[in-house]
């Protein structure tokens, strides 16, 4: 969808170049994010796709198109762009932000107002707001109408230069992962800007790191990256908590499962205990007809059968299409060893921390 | 003293005001054709000064410096200098008058249009606005408040030049003023400068007001923010 191929961006008055020679070719619908200190040449690579930045030499494909084959102007209106301070017109409602690239394409007022209210409640904001100024929206408010003004036009390709850079950590992650969801619906081509890795990896379906003057360090999947980073450089990158960071990104779907101590309600309580004893613990898991009914403990039990007496609910427990760091969280917040995996109630099985450490050692 | 010699004369006779309301009017009604022809044609100058200046970066310390050298130019010196060349007419008046509008509403167009923030202009050019478009449907309506300002300023100003006019036999208000201060000693003298300064700086007040008016409603946006 988008090739960059040998470009290169050298800056009037400066002896070295921003970006020296990248080629990088993003592929239709997905998410990439370009991350690196500052002075790496990331923004400067981002601009150069919608000829903010006109680059020194290489060429930049976009659609198939060379993006200098038509006037700059139309260029962008192809091209949603999404800033750090949102860039929103303070004298223009809400509605005329929105419908900014459509009024340049000349589209007839009916259908820009149907398209705004479209885009309205495509981020979530109430139509009651189309009316008021910028001024009178909150952080979050503006950086979604940011988001609705840049998908307006409906473009194929969609720039964001540090787009939750200005608001701060709990709105930025609400953000985050509205846009995840908003990307599952609209599907665009998406290059993203950022120099915080962790939003890299949460938002990125590819990661491009990049090094001082645009040197492409490695380009992977997030949870690749973490695995075999390709230098130390994008070792050091990622941060010392790389396994840890990478226990959010691999789902507990995959990991080995044990089927523990398993009991049904009908059990006899010396069975149990038999079972107890077999896996060296002091607890059961008690399933009925494939569902997680609870846990009983050693000393809980009593009269003839498991289901005598109350089972108490297992707090250890997480979904299987959760991460392996709920699954983590879960086993260490209830103070043992294991998780039980479900799928809604169906019972499928125990996660060890052992389990955990394997699934992050092979990859 | 100052105002008159007798303790019992009164410093102004109602009587002579009510005689020459048609004459007040009238020297009223040709103050404001004066302010509104120089402040309006300040105006248009300027813009086009401006045009120049931000097309041309480098025209604009010359542009400041020849309005500015206007600008200091004492008025009564400068019409002396104009009367030879263009008479006793309202065109000397109107070159005097406009040239002391030209820095001020230069300086506060350019600088208004210079004051648009950077991310706005570049979330514009982003999405995709021509140069024109960006200058005339972005730059110029949020430099409005700026540009209004020197309109306000330049236009007070005007409205007390004008008075000077009357030494070339215009004056506006300022021929009350002028003709007091010939009879001074009198009355009569004291009360036409009390008129024409009054109304004057009534002129003043009024034509400020309604511009901030005008700012008010050319701006709405800037009236509303977050609750």
């Amino acid at each position: 969808m988008i090739e960059l191929a040998s470009v290169r961006k050298q800056f009037p008055n400066s002896a070295t170049d921003a970006v020296e020679n990248l080629t990088l070719t993003i592929n239709e619908g997905e998410v990439v994010v370009l991350v690196g200190p500052s002075g790496c040449g990331k923004t400067t690579t981002l601009r150069m796709i919608n000829r903010l930045v006109e680059p020194t030499s290489g060429t930049i494909v976009v659609g198939g198109r060379p993006i200098d084959a038509m006037p700059v102007h139309e260029l962008r209106r192809t091209i949603g762009y999404v800033i750090q301070q949102i860039g929103l017109f303070p004298h223009r409602s809400v509605a005329q932000n929105i419908a900014t690239v459509p009024t340049l394409l000349g589209w007839d007022r009916a259908t820009i107002t149907d398209r705004v209210e479209e885009l309205a409640d495509l981020v979530a904001i109430d139509r009651s707001m189309l009316d008021r100024y910028p001024s009178e929206l909150s952080g979050g408010q503006r950086q979604r109408v940011g988001v609705a003004r840049a998908l307006a036009a409906d473009p194929p390709v969609l720039l964001m230069d540090e787009p939750f850079g200005a608001v701060g950590p709990i709105v930025r992650e609400r953000l985050q992962a509205e846009m995840l969801d908003l990307q599952r619906r609209v599907a665009k081509t998406i290059v993203l800007v950022t120099h915080d890795i962790d939003e890299a990896i949460t938002v990125g379906d590819r990661v491009a790191i990049l090094n001082t003057g645009g040197v492409l360090e490695q380009f992977a999947e997030p949870a690749q990256l973490l695995a075999e980073p390709a230098s130390d450089f994008v070792a050091g990158f990622l941060g010392s908590d790389r396994g840890i960071k990478r226990l959010s990104l691999l789902p507990v779907e995959g990991a080995d499962l044990s089927e523990g101590p398993v009991v049904s309600p009908d059990t006899s309580i010396s069975a149990a205990r038999t079972i107890m004893d077999q896996h060296d613990l002091d607890w059961v898991v008690v399933v009925a007809d494939g569902r997680l009914v609870g846990t009983v403990s050693r000393g809980m039990l009593r009269g003839e059968r498991v289901g005598d007496r109350d089972i108490e609910p297992l707090a250890a427990r997480v979904d299987v299409g959760s991460t392996l760091k709920d699954a983590l969280d879960a086993i260490v917040s209830g103070n043992g060893r294991y998780a039980a995996v479900c799928d809604g109630d169906r019972y499928l099985g125990l996660i060890s921390t052992d389990a955990i450490s394997k699934r992050i050692a092979t990859r | 003293m100052i105002f008159g010699q007798a303790g019992d004369q009164p410093l102004i006779v109602w009587d002579w005001v009510w005689r020459n309301l048609d004459a007040i009017g009238s020297r009223t009604l040709q103050h404001v054709v004066l302010t509104l022809v120089a402040v309006g044609a300040g105006i248009i100058i300027s813009s086009v000064l401006t045009l120049v200046a931000l097309r041309w970066r480098r025209t604009y310390t010359p542009i400041t410096w020849v309005t500015g050298l206007l600008y200091t130019i004492p008025s009564l010196a400068l019409f002396t200098f104009l009367v030879p060349v263009t008479g006793l007419s309202m065109l000397t008046a109107e070159i005097g008058l406009v040239s002391y509008t030209l820095l001020i509403l230069v300086r506060n167009m350019v600088t208004g249009i210079e004051e648009v923030p950077d991310h706005i202009l570049d979330a514009a050019d982003g999405m995709g606005f021509t140069a024109r478009d960006r200058f005339w449907r972005i730059e110029v309506p949020l430099a409005l408040p700026v540009i209004i300002n020197g309109v306000r300023l330049a236009t007070v100003t005007v409205v007390g030049l004008v008075t000077v006019t009357s030494l070339i036999g215009l004056g506006g208000l300022g021929f009350f003023i002028l003709r007091g201060l010939r009879t001074f000693s009198s009355p009569i003298g004291t009360t036409q400068i009390f008129v024409g300064t009054a109304l004057s700086i009534a002129l003043a007040v009024a034509a400020d007001l309604s511009l901030v008016g005008v700012e008010r409603a050319l701006t709405p946006w800037r009236r509303r923010r977050s609750s």
